[in-house]
């Protein structure tokens, strides 16, 4: 037996996934009676219709055939998140204008584009617009440079 | 107070300098992503939640709504020039706006796009006027029981309308809904899905989840696809078209408006449905049938008057229930929420001037669309010249300054990282992510109004059924969900879904 439609089953094992997460972490929340619903009762009921969708599509990815999945792009996809990552963890320390200069610099590399002069210059407009907009502007409270 | 006076109090808000300005500032950037390929107005709302949270509610949401309806203007600029859809919901316009452009005829349909959209707009915006307050009325009777089914109809109407698999879609929903009760359970106060975690104490940032997905996952994405070099059309002509040509276009543009209205109130509806319900609609319909598909002005009229009513009206929903119809209305839900009002039908008793401010500034908004639009098109194609390459690390910038301007917390920049993963692999499954959002909004509210609903009924579920109104929405569903299941009209929404 092999896989017709790994859309299908992929999302029915991410489906599985999350409602196993949803299922383990509600076992200790009480369930409740119909009448007073405790803070298990919705959690336990979604988590179980979820798993249940998930076998279902599990199941009909091996009968009924389907589209195959484009190749994943595993550099990109993990530059940006790490640049998301990265933002967060250094905003406080290094300032807005440092931890920009790094967040684009690695989402440059996830779209190739190594132009290191286009880099430069896309890093210092984004930086002086978002000081103006953002700090000045709107008076968000963000460090500018490093504390 | 009646209507009159009360569309009086909205334009006295609408037309201060403040808020012209916002409104002004909202249709300017709603064209300008209509225009960019890969920059939706959702991502465009998403990146600005925690801006308008400095500004003063009414100001916020017209911002917000501008950029919405904005939006479907600058769609049709770069459907009907260079035959790229710079929204989903001008995807139709392509087909024939494109024909029209080759033939040296682009002029004017910018003009019946730009015109058609300003009657559409200004039609629905009536119809809220209208509508909204006797359905506001209405919903002011409701007890959990009624919110509850109603929300439960809302969430399976927008599965049924969502693209691709049913089951997937009923899945991203039951997802969304999951992750909407992480956080502190207001009844007991026991932490759910918290993980220890303070920053998911008071449950998952919306802000964040929806930059994911809307951004961060989407960038991800688009550029695995290859970049299309651009044409533009050169001659652009008149942009005014001809007294016969408008003729022509009359009742396509009255049927696009109506069809348009209607859809965009649906659940799951929007601009986007109404686009394609509009064009498929007028090749059945318009005589004589002539030539769709190569050229005709028509197949420009009614899709593109269409969307534009079908943003509109799509905000009757959420103003007057608090039930989002599509990811932008749940966003504009979480500006209001941020602002500490709870969308719902008393809105607009107790926040008026928040109400009509908001409907007046459309109609404004949809005059500055028409001056923005036709005398400056030539500007917004430009534009086109920016590469996706200098655009999506703003995009990646912006993101990650609002997920953090929100709380002032890092955590909330973890949180999008994680569900940018997620929703990459969403995108990458064919599981529309819309259905997630609306889940994610609707799920606390749900199992409040479940939980009372029982309470009251002393745990009795037969009071959905004996409650009147509460078992015609279920009835709704439920007929909702037959239609699907039928193999026939399955055959046909899988056909209407591919045009």
């Amino acid at each position: 037996m092999s896989i017709r439609a790994p859309k299908d089953f992929w999302s029915g094992v991410m489906f599985i996934a999350f409602a196993a997460v949803a299922l383990v972490a509600a076992r200790n929340y009480s369930l409740g009676t119909a009448v007073r619903m405790g803070p298990g009762y919705f959690p336990m009921l979604l988590g179980g219709v979820l798993a249940g969708i998930g076998v279902i599509l599990v199941i009909r990815s091996f009968i009924v055939s389907g589209e195959p999945i484009t190749p994943v792009h595993i550099v990109p996809l993990a530059a940006i998140v790490l640049a998301v990552a990265l933002f967060g963890a250094l905003l406080q320390r290094l300032g807005l204008v440092l931890t920009l200069a790094i967040v684009i610099a690695i989402s440059a590399f996830a779209g190739r584009q190594t132009r290191f002069v286009e880099v430069l210059a896309l890093a210092g407009v984004l930086a002086v617009f978002s000081v103006a907009v953002f700090v000045y502007g709107l008076r968000l409270p963000l460090p500018i440079w490093p504390q | 107070m009646d209507i009159q006076s009360y569309i009086t109090l909205g334009f006295s808000i609408a037309l201060t300098v403040q808020n012209i300005l916002y409104c002004f500032l909202g249709v300017f950037l709603g064209t300008v992503v209509g225009v960019l390929p890969g920059v939706g107005p959702v991502t465009t709302v998403a990146i600005l939640l925690p801006i308008s949270f400095t500004l003063d509610p009414v100001s916020a949401m017209i911002l917000l709504a501008g950029i919405y309806y904005g939006a479907q203007y600058g769609g049709s600029t770069t459907a009907i020039l260079v035959n790229i859809p710079g929204e989903a919901s001008s995807v139709v316009t392509t087909l024939d706006g494109h024909q029209m452009a080759k033939q040296g005829r682009a002029g004017p349909a910018l003009g019946i796009a730009a015109i058609g959209s300003f009657f559409a707009g200004c039609v629905a915006t009536l119809l809220i006027c209208f509508a909204a307050p006797p359905l506001a009325a209405i919903a002011l009777k409701f007890g959990p029981p009624e919110y509850f089914s109603l929300m439960l109809c809302g969430l399976i109407a927008a599965i049924v309308l969502a693209r691709g698999s049913i089951l997937k879609a009923i899945g991203m929903v039951v997802l969304g809904l999951l992750l909407g009760l992480a956080g502190s359970d207001i009844n007991s106060g026991v932490r759910r899905f918290t993980f220890d975690q303070a920053g998911l104490a008071d449950g998952i940032e919306f802000v964040a989840l929806s930059m994911a997905i809307y951004g961060i996952a989407e960038v991800a994405y688009n550029l695995e696809k290859k970049e299309v070099a651009t044409q533009v059309a050169r001659h652009i002509g008149r942009v005014w078209p001809t007294w016969s040509d408008i003729k022509l276009c009359i009742p396509s543009v009255l049927r696009g408006t109506t069809l348009g209205s209607i859809l965009g109130v649906l659940p799951g509806g929007g601009a986007l449905l109404a686009a394609f319900g509009a064009y498929t609609l007028e090749k059945k319909i318009a005589s004589p049938p002539r030539r769709f598909g190569e050229g005709d002005i028509r197949g420009v009229a009614a899709p593109e008057s269409a969307n534009n009513a079908g943003a509109q009206t799509s905000f009757i929903p959420m103003l007057t229930l608090g039930i989002p119809s599509n990811p932008t209305m749940a966003m504009m839900i979480g500006a209001l929420m941020i602002h500490g009002i709870s969308p719902g039908p008393r809105v607009m008793t107790d926040r008026p001037e928040l109400f009509w401010g908001l409907i007046a500034s459309m109609w404004i908004g949809n005059l500055i669309l028409v001056v923005l639009n036709l005398p400056l098109v030539g500007m917004w194609v430009k534009l086109l010249r920016i590469p996706y390459g200098l655009l999506f690390p703003a995009i990646i910038v912006f993101c990650c300054i609002g997920a953090f301007a929100v709380n002032s917390n890092a955590f909330d920049l973890y949180v999008m990282a994680f569900f940018a993963v997620v929703g990459y692999l969403c995108l990458k499954l064919d599981c529309e992510p819309a259905p997630l959002i609306l889940g994610f909004v609707l799920g606390p509210l749900m199992e409040e109004n479940l939980r009372r609903s029982l309470l009251m009924s002393r745990g009795d579920p037969a009071v959905f059924v004996t409650e009147p109104i509460s078992l015609a929405f279920l009835v709704v569903a439920a007929a909702l969900l037959l239609v699907v299941a039928a193999p026939a009209i399955r055959k046909q929404r899988e056909q209407a879904m591919q045009e």
